[in-house]
Order: structure tokens, then C-alpha cells, then sequence
């Protein structure tokens, strides 16, 4: 397909005899919200650390943009645009809203030893626009540290934006963030899905199934099933899959 | 102004109250004990680069003030004595110029600082103390076992070394090119902690895997900071042997690694003046222990051990409360 | 050199080795257990040398020494780790590097408040005093041949204990998942307590086996203390094992460097530049070593998960 813009294509690791990813196949579509649910353990957060760069898969390619990254390391992913949020909100903790922005914003480049970080005003401006972009617009100077859960997702969004990403990787974004903010998040992501594509780990449905444009269930390792979100929620393997692990 | 500006401000003006204080009341042992003050803390400003703003926990930054200290030792040994240094083929003078010391000690101490640095950070954590301790020692017994420059004696200096226009000699105007030299490292410190290169380099101490999901490799960025760290320690060091003219390979023992560690961690990691008030209360501490008591090591053990279980943050930790954030 | 003198110098290797698992043994240890970084630990291995000498003056026997330095290291070890470390195992290793540093100051101006800056002597007793012949004609000194039999000794209990043994299993489980152990209904604290004294004992014991060959003085426990870091980075932190490999390689490695180096060096150099850069070269050959184990594998040989 001409508008994919990421794809893994035989993806595999194993840990001794537990397949953690067992030939996976995902991509990524223009413009689309491409869910991936499974029951715990199934090796959601594995993939993810896998198509991030922190975590070498055994065999398989992951390519962005028609270019083969699967050598490179988490840092070069990175500056192509491959932005992702982690499972447990991971920011710099001591670091102010501002602060942890603007680390995300000037990146790997102009990493100059002389003028302070905060008086460029071009890395500020642009710092702010992003925090407000995830809704933190007031608390730019409040510690990473004393935010809710919620506003430490946001945080973790506007850093991603920060880096002008081609792919949103995103694990979990819902999880702590309360029934009031889960609405929030939710519109918040359909809005960042015209800046860049979501694969979206979650475990929120009614958010899944809201946002989603294709769903792909993770069972062992193994893609069971990729498809519509009708075609996925009417889908009876699936059911039994996670039937099978919650009951 | 913020609480901990204030108490820099009043730290920087303390350390030129004392001396003036004892040029006037003619005390210059007051301004020999000041001016080790200065030249310890610049050693302390050296590894907060490293250990505050890095998280690099060195236990072997004595590697690179001995380095400076025999940078000193070994120049100013050669032009006493008037024979050349034999590199190779080439042969190279001895100096007592202060200016061209200092330089080699800084480029000595920095090449040092790469070889340890870019060996020690494939590593982190209890292997990085280790390891950096490790290579401290093996310094301190090359220096012990290579007898061309005194071993395990040292070596002796008659005289100190010059700065163009003045006289070294006088205890006050050697205070005045340390204390100016202290300045000069301070906002050095300074604008880096707050430089692109300082907020990532924070942030790698924080949260090194926040850092490369953004694109930054840490690996580099804190070599860079060690070794910048390394050439300030190695200039303290070089100054250290003018101040005693004397060198020893007790310059390169892990004591001497623990103590410019406890300047740091006395005063408050990661805190600009951490350095400064650490390496003032520690030789104060000494003075005054070491008049009461022989054994005044043993209350300094109990000291350091209060104040790390109990004073977590050091002096200025204590004094100005939890950091707000960086410029 | 003589193959005689060769493997003399490869059993003084041994010698080394041993003392030095000794003392890794328990800086491992506590290192894997509690995941406290123990600078003082050389601090205990004097207290052992100490107990042992000034035990074995007042007795006459060295053998009373011997228990007393166990019995001493151990006490002194349980004290420390009640009063003191428990409150750093939640800590940084700044903390408890800073913590544990200001502890050998303490050690080290307290012992010589006691006993004084002269060092102390220990004899080798006379039971095991004078040489023993080895068959091909070695003369070797009893004394240093026992050593090396009593650390393989201990060195073999040690691995019995946590193998086999209830305690073993909790330290076992320890290492691999603190929450467990309480979970287990292990009474953490009291653990840990012994673990520490039992460290603390091994290092109080090689203090007052090498005692008997060097002398007994204040800061003796430090460069030790360095060459045993020295082993369990190149064994991997928190391995029994490790720290046995590491031991022996470090000290076989030190022990020839010094004995063969200045002569491999006179093949192609003036005798007198060839000592001193033999002899400069084997000082630093150990970290030359570790250097390269870690370029290797940087979390050292035998790393635990």
C-alpha cells in the first residue's frame, strides 16, 4: 500500500521457550488510529520496545517510511520521528513542564554548552505551542514531579509532539488518567492523529473502539486477528481469547 | 532573587572578607588555610559537573587532580634542576611559567578523563564507583612504583612557579589568582547547568531512557561532561602543588577522591556552591577538630555520618530547600 | 626463571587469591542481598587482624586469635549493620558510599586510639611454622600452604551453606527478588543482620590469617578492600562464584605480574629500564585486566539476573 507509513514484517523474540512476539505483522496507515488489544502478558509492551529501538527483536524488520530502521538504535528512531509515550508516565522528573519540553524540542541538535536552554526564545515558543497543544497550557513551570497522572500523560504527549513525529507510538495513555480525563485523552488523540499515525496500545475499549479506524488482537505473541473495529468486536476468536484468559 | 542566590552571593563575599580580614590583622596562615579552601572547592566544582549535574558517581576524580598536581611536579622539576625532558627523539624544557602549567594540566587531565571516561560509562551504577576508583588506584600505584619522579616521596618544588606582573609568592595575590580562577570555574558550572547541553545532560540523570525516546544519546553527552569535569579537578590539582610546592602520589589515593566527593555532597550535590561551602566546612572542621583532638578523624566520621543519615541535601540543601527549577 | 620458583610464585598466587575471596566473598554478598555498596568492609578485616593479634598475645595461642577475629568481625559487623547500614538500603549508592567512607574513619582513628600507630605482630604458630617440602623438590612455607587450604575450605562451606542450607536458600531468594523473602515470612531485618555479620566474619578471618604474614596496622584493610572490588567487578557484582574466579585470576594475575614481568621485559630492554618498567607495569596489571574484562562484558564475567 502506498500511504503505509510504518511497518513490521515478521517480527520475532523469544526468551527461552516463551514467544514473546511470534512473527507479528502490523502497519501503519496515513492518518489512522491503529489500536493493538490483547489480554495482559500477551506481549504488547514487548512489541512496542521492540518497534521503539529498546529491545532487539531476534528476526524481522521495522521500517518507516520505506526505510529499514530495524538496526538502529532507540535514539536514531527517534530523531526520524518515531515518538512514543511509555507504559509508566517516563519523564524527567525534577524537570518543570517547560523544562521537560524543551528537552524534547531541541533534541540532538544546537546541543550548545554556553546560552541558557530556557532563553532561546525559538526552543520556548515552540515548547509552549506543544503544551498547550496536550492541554497543559498554565502549568508550563510546575514540576514534573507534582502532576497528576493525567497531566503526566499529557506531558508525555506534548514531549512526543516536540519531536515532529512521523508515528505516534503510544502505550496505554488511558491507564490512571480517571473516568473525567479519559474523555480528554480520548479527544485529545483524535486530534493528534491528523499531526502524525497512532499505534495505540490500550486497554480502555469504549476508548478504542471510539478512536480506532483498525484493531489488532495480540494473543502470545501472535497477531490473531487484524481488522475493522466491527469486524474485530463481532469476531469470536477474539472473544475467546480474552474470555479464555479473563474468566 | 531566589533563597540559594542570596547565599551564594553572601558565600562569594566571605571569601574575600576573610583575607582582607588577615592582610589587615597580619594573619597569613588564615589566608594559606582560605586559599586551600578555594583551590579544594574548585576540585569539588570539577566533579559536581561530573557527579551533580551528570549522576555520575566518580570515586576516582583523585586520577585527575594528580594528573594536574605532576603536571605541576614534573615541569617545574625539570626547569629547577635545568634538564630537558628526554619524549622520544624531542626534548622539551621544564617550565615555572603558571600559564603554560596550568594549560598542560588541564589538556593532560582531560586526555586522562577520556581514556577513564570512555571505558567507566559503558558501565553505570556500583560498577561505575567501582570502576572509577579502580582506575584512581592504578594511577596512584604507577606514580608510587615509577621512580623517575620521586615515587613514593614526591617531589619537591623550591620555589613557587610565576604569573607574569605578580608575586606568587605573597600569600594574598597567590589567594587572588585562585580565588579569581574559582570565579571562572563557577560560571563555567553555571552557564552549562543551564546550557541545551546541561538540560539534556540533567535529563540524563533523571531519566536516560525519557532521553534517547527523544533522540538524545546520553553515552556522549556524559564523557563530554567528564571530561570537562576531569580538566577543572586537574586544574585544582595544579594549583594544590603550588599552594604545599609538593607533590606526592598521595594526590591520586582514594582518599583523596573521598574527601573531594564529601566537598560536593557536604555542601549539596548538584547545587552551584555546593563545592564551595562543602570544601569551607571541611577544612574548617579539620582545623578546629584537629586542635581539640589527635584523633580528630574519628568526630569527622561520626560528622559526615550524621549528616549523610540525617541532613539529606547537604548545607545548602538544608539552608535554601528543594531546588526550584533551573534557569 | 626456574620452574621451581615459577610454581612457588603461582602458589603465592593462589595464597592472594584465596584471602581475596575471603574478603569479595562478603562484599558480594551484601552487595546481591541488601544491594548495599560496603566501603567499610575493609574496616572489619582489620578488626579481625587486631582481635586475632592482641587474642593471641595475651593467650599465647593463635588459634584463640583466630576464633576471636571471627567472633570479633562478626560482633563488630551485626553492630554496624543494626546501627548504621539498615538505614541505607533504601539509599543511593552516594549515600552509601559517603556513609560507609565516614565508617573507615571512624574504624581506622578508633583502632588507633586503642592500640596505638605502631604496628602490632602476629607470629606464625608454631605448628605451622618453617617450610614444607613439595614433591619436586619445593621448599614452600607451611603457613602460606594452610592459608591457601583453609580459604578453599571455607571457600567450599560457603558454597555448601548457600546451596544446601536454609539460610543459603534465603539468601538465594534474596537475590532474586526481595519481595519475596518477605512474602516468604522471612524476618528480612534479622537476614540481613546475618548476612552482614557472616561478611564481616570472612573478612576478619583473612585479616588475621594475612596478619600472621604482614603486619598488623591500621589501614591495612584498605588496599585489600580495593583489590577485592577490583574482583567481584571482574566476577559480576553479586556472584559467589564470580568472586571466586575473580579472586583467583586477580591474584595469579598480580603475583606473576610482579615476579615474571621485569624479566620478560629484560629480553629486549637495559636491565635497569626493564625493572622499573616491569615493576610499573605488573602495579597497574590487575585494573589493565579489569579493564579488559569489562570492554568484554561490562557487567563482569558471571552476571546475576
Amino acid at each position: 500500500m502506498t500511504d503505509t507509513v510504518l511497518s513490521v514484517t515478521n517480527l520475532s523474540k523469544f526468551f527461552g521457550a516463551l514467544k514473546a512476539s511470534d512473527n507479528v505483522n502490523i502497519d501503519l496507515h496515513a492518518g489512522e488510529i491503529h489500536a493493538l488489544i490483547g489480554p495482559n502478558g500477551a506481549g504488547k509492551s514487548t512489541l512496542i520496545k521492540q518497534i521503539a529501538g529498546g529491545m532487539r527483536p531476534d528476526k524481522g524488520e521495522v521500517i518507516l517510511n520505506g526505510q529499514d530502521i530495524s538496526a538502529l538504535d532507540t535514539a536514531a528512531r527517534a530523531r526520524l520521528g518515531l515518538a512514543r509515550s511509555f507504559q509508566v508516565s517516563s519523564v524527567a522528573a525534577e524537570f518543570t513542564v517547560l523544562q521537560n519540553v524543551v528537552l524534547a524540542v531541541q533534541g540532538h541538535q544546537n546541543l550548545g554548552m554556553w546560552r541558557a536552554a530556557l532563553r532561546k526564545t525559538a526552543f520556548s515558543d515552540q515548547a509552549l505551542g506543544f503544551i498547550a497543544r496536550a492541554g497543559l497550557a498554565g502549568r508550563e513551570a510546575i514540576r514534573a514531579s507534582d502532576l497528576s497522572h493525567g497531566e503526566r500523560r499529557r506531558l508525555e504527549l506534548a514531549m512526543a509532539l516536540a519531536l515532529r513525529p512521523k508515528v505516534f507510538l503510544l502505550d496505554e495513555p488511558m491507564a490512571g488518567v480517571g473516568l473525567e480525563g479519559s474523555a480528554d485523552m480520548t479527544a485529545l488523540l483524535d486530534d493528534l492523529r491528523h499531526e502524525a499515525p497512532i499505534l495505540l496500545v490500550e486497554h480502555d475499549m469504549d476508548a478504542v473502539f471510539s478512536l480506532a479506524d483498525r484493531i489488532s488482537v495480540l494473543v502470545y505473541g501472535r497477531i490473531i486477528a487484524t481488522g475493522a473495529v466491527d469486524d474485530i468486536r463481532n469476531d469470536l476468536e477474539v472473544q475467546r481469547a480474552y474470555l479464555g484468559d479473563d474468566a | 532573587m531566589q533563597r540559594e542566590t542570596w547565599i551564594n552571593l553572601a558565600i562569594l563575599l566571605g571569601l574575600i572578607l576573610v583575607p582582607l580580614w588577615a592582610v589587615v590583622m597580619d594573619e597569613p596562615f588564615t589566608i594559606t588555610l582560605t586559599t586551600k579552601v578555594v583551590i579544594l572547592a574548585l576540585a569539588g566544582v570539577g566533579l559536581n559537573i561530573a557527579l551533580g549535574y551528570g549522576g555520575l558517581v566518580s570515586f576516582g576524580h583523585a586520577a585527575f587532580f594528580g594528573v594536574g598536581g605532576y603536571a605541576m611536579g614534573v615541569l617545574a622539576s625539570h626547569a629547577q634542576s635545568y634538564t630537558p625532558m628526554q619524549i622520544g627523539a624531542l626534548e622539551v624544557e621544564g617550565t615555572k611559567s603558571m600559564l603554560i602549567i596550568w594549560a598542560v594540566a588541564i589538556v593532560f587531565s582531560g586526555i586522562t578523563a577520556l581514556f577513564i571516561g570512555a571505558l567507566s560509562l559503558r558501565t553505570s551504577g556500583v560498577y561505575f564507583i567501582m570502576i572509577t576508583l579502580a582506575f584512581g588506584q592504578m594511577l596512584y600505584y604507577f606514580a608510587i612504583s615509577w621512580p623517575a619522579y620521586g615515587g613514593e616521596d614526591g617531589l619537591s618544588i623550591y620555589v613557587r612557579n610565576g604569573f607574569p606582573g605578580l608575586n606568587t609568592l605573597d600569600p594574598i595575590q597567590f589567594y587572588c589568582i585562585c580565588f579569581v580562577l574559582l570565579c571562572a570555574a563557577l560560571l563555567v558550572s553555571a552557564r552549562l547547568s543551564s546550557s541545551s547541553f546541561g538540560l539534556a545532560l540533567h535529563g540524563a540523570r533523571q531519566n536516560a531512557e525519557r532521553l534517547e525516546a527523544v533522540g538524545v544519546r546520553p553515552f556522549k553527552l556524559r564523557l563530554t561532561a567528564f571530561v570537562i569535569s576531569g580538566m577543572i579537578t586537574g586544574l585544582a590539582g595544579a594549583l594544590f602543588a603550588d599552594l604545599n610546592r609538593f607533590v606526592s602520589p598521595t594526590m591520586f589515593s582514594w582518599h583523596t577522591s573521598g574527601e573531594i566527593m564529601i566537598f560536593v555532597i557536604l555542601g549539596g550535590v548538584g547545587r552551584l556552591f555546593g563545592p564551595v561551602v562543602g570544601a569551607a566546612l571541611f577544612i574548617l572542621l579539620e582545623h578546629w577538630l584537629g586542635g581539640i583532638s589527635d584523633f580528630w578523624q574519628f568526630y569527622l566520621g561520626l560528622i559526615l555520618l550524621a549528616v549523610v543519615l540525617f541532613a539529606r541535601g547537604g548545607v545548602i540543601g538544608t539552608l535554601a530547600g528543594r531546588e526550584v527549577a533551573h534557569d | 626463571m626456574t620452574m621451581v620458583l615459577l610454581i612457588e610464585q603461582i602458589l603465592n598466587g593462589l595464597q592472594l587469591g584465596v584471602m581475596l575471596f575471603l574478603m569479595s566473598a562478603g562484599l558480594t554478598l551484601v552487595f546481591g542481598v541488601m544491594g548495599l555498596i560496603n566501603l567499610a568492609h575493609g574496616s572489619l578485616y582489620m578488626v579481625g587482624a587486631f582481635a586475632c593479634a592482641a587474642v593471641a598475645t595475651a593467650t599465647g595461642s593463635f588459634f584463640l586469635g583466630l576464633l576471636a577475629s571471627l567472633a570479633a568481625a562478626a560482633a563488630a559487623g551485626a553492630i554496624v549493620e543494626m546501627t548504621v547500614i539498615r538505614r541505607l538500603y533504601a539509599r543511593d549508592h552516594l549515600d552509601q558510599v559517603l556513609a560507609t567512607f565516614a565508617l573507615i574513619l571512624v574504624f581506622s582513628e578508633g583502632t588507633r586510639w586503642m592500640f596505638g600507630s605502631f604496628p602490632l605482630f602476629l607470629d606464625v604458630p608454631d605448628l605451622l611454622s618453617g617450610p614444607i617440602s613439595l614433591p619436586g623438590g619445593i621448599q614452600y612455607p607451611l603457613y602460606r600452604l594452610a592459608i591457601i587450604v583453609v580459604g578453599l575450605c571455607v571457600a567450599a562451606g560457603l558454597f555448601w551453606l548457600i546451596a544446601k542450607t536454609r539460610l543459603g536458600i534465603r539468601i538465594r531468594a534474596g537475590e532474586s527478588d526481595r519481595d519475596m523473602i518477605a512474602a516468604l515470612g522471612v524476618d528480612i531485618s534479622r537476614l540481613y543482620t546475618i548476612v552482614f555479620a557472616l561478611g564481616a566474619a570472612l573478612a576478619g578471618l583473612a585479616g588475621a590469617l594475612v596478619g600472621a604474614i604482614q603486619s598488623v596496622q591500621v589501614g591495612m584493610g584498605e588496599p585489600v578492600l580495593i583489590l577485592a572490588f577490583v574482583v567481584i567487578v571482574i566476577g559480576g557484582i553479586g556472584s559467589i562464584k564470580g568472586a571466586l574466579i575473580g579472586a583467583l585470576l586477580v591474584g595469579l594475575t598480580d603475583t606473576l605480574g610482579r615476579a615474571l614481568l621485569p624479566t620478560v621485559f629484560g629480553y629486549f630492554m637495559d636491565p635497569i629500564n626493564a625493572t622499573t618498567v616491569g615493576a610499573s607495569l605488573a602495579s597497574m596489571l590487575i585494573y589493565i585486566l579489569m579493564a579488559g574484562v569489562l570492554l568484554w562484558r561490562p557487567s563482569g564475567l558471571f552476571k546475576v539476573a
